[in-house]
């Protein structure tokens, strides 16, 4: 049985595609740090406790090292994504632009998977800091795997802070199937 | 915390570090996460979608969670003194709702570079299962008895 190539000229271009730097909707919050940490289950004194941070190199209360990964959420007057779910059944309530500005892959693979991630740390957000986001695709191909052809999207990213400094780079893997 | 900083001079190949165990895990542990980062992905909340639609065993503990627990395990291990440099891993299978995860890594290669000292690892995410789902590899930076501290912000590279 021959696969179907989803990896379409169309696609191909996408490859190499750089988003500008896009800026976090909020602040880096003290409520999201703690929401963050308690759902990780991470009690880290440096996330909350203000007297044992400023004793740290930090100098006061920190991001958990991965937090700006998920600093990008929807901005206020934007469409709601969750109006499609109940006129679509098979709408998984994820958009395909992976939420940092990157154009949608146009694949009609309907099922997403996390693939994985490599990230590098430079620095720690803080309280206050406004997170900035660069994001490229840096590939996409696709492989057959056991239960049908996979197409793998592989999207790096810089994450940055107000100041022009590097907090983070992520190298993140997404699976179509 | 009381924390006893590690240091790179009594490291050894071959060691295992201090496992992090989480769970067992919940859909509430599952939905408490969606909520919290606003991933709104159904595998994550509507059992029916995830069996039915995605065929799936059940909800899925989120791998955006995962990576988190990979992180706190190197971050707590490197200490205040140490950085958790890099950390890259794949996710291979899945861990649903009853899961105990345990975090663990295993020295595999140090050396000294600009008067630090650099510790790779092996990583991984095995649950009660026994499945392995998720393995990596990692850097971690370690300061050296009388050495200089290890530099923060890390220098980017």
């Amino acid at each position: 049985m021959s696969s179907v190539n989803y990896v379409t000229d169309e696609v191909k271009k996408l490859i190499g595609y750089q988003t500008d730097w896009a800026e976090a909707c909020d602040d880096v919050e003290r409520g999201a740090i703690r929401r963050f940490h308690q759902a990780v289950m991470d009690n880290d004194a440096t996330y909350w406790d203000d007297k044992v941070a400023a004793g740290t190199k930090y100098g006061g209360v920190v991001a958990p090292p991965l937090f700006p990964l998920h600093a990008h959420r929807r901005p206020p007057g934007t469409p709601d994504p969750l109006d499609r779910v109940s006129g679509d059944p098979d709408f998984d309530g994820v958009t395909r632009d992976f939420g940092l500005g990157l154009p949608p892959i146009p694949i009609p693979l309907p099922r997403l998977l996390n693939g994985g991630n490599q990230v590098e740390v430079y620095q720690l957000a803080r309280p206050g800091d406004r997170i900035r986001a660069k994001s490229k695709y840096v590939d996409i191909y696709q492989k057959e795997g056991r239960s049908g052809t996979l197409v793998f999207i592989l999207v790096e990213t810089i994450y940055g802070n107000q100041k022009g400094e590097t907090l983070l780079k992520s190298l993140q893997t997404h699976i179509l199937r | 915390m009381t924390h006893q900083q590690v240091f790179f001079d009594d490291v050894e190949i071959g060691q295992e570090i201090p496992k992090l165990i989480k769970g067992p895990m919940t859909n509430a542990h599952i939905m408490r996460w969606s909520a919290c980062m606003e991933n709104w992905h159904r595998i994550h909340y509507d059992r029916a979608y995830a069996v039915e639609h995605d065929k799936l065993p059940d909800v899925l503990v989120n791998g955006s969670w995962k990576q988190h627990v990979l992180m706190q395990l190197l971050k707590d291990w490197a200490g205040l003194g140490g950085w958790a440099w890099k950390v890259g891993f794949q996710y291979r299978d899945m861990d649903i709702p009853g899961d105990i995860i345990t975090a663990w890594g295993k020295v595999t290669k140090k050396y000294e570079k600009g008067g630090s000292g650099y510790v790779e690892l092996d990583v991984g995410l095995r649950n009660s299962r026994g499945v392995e789902s998720t393995k990596g590899a990692a850097v971690v930076i370690l300061p050296m008895r009388g050495g200089p501290p290890v530099p923060y912000p890390f220098p980017v590279q």
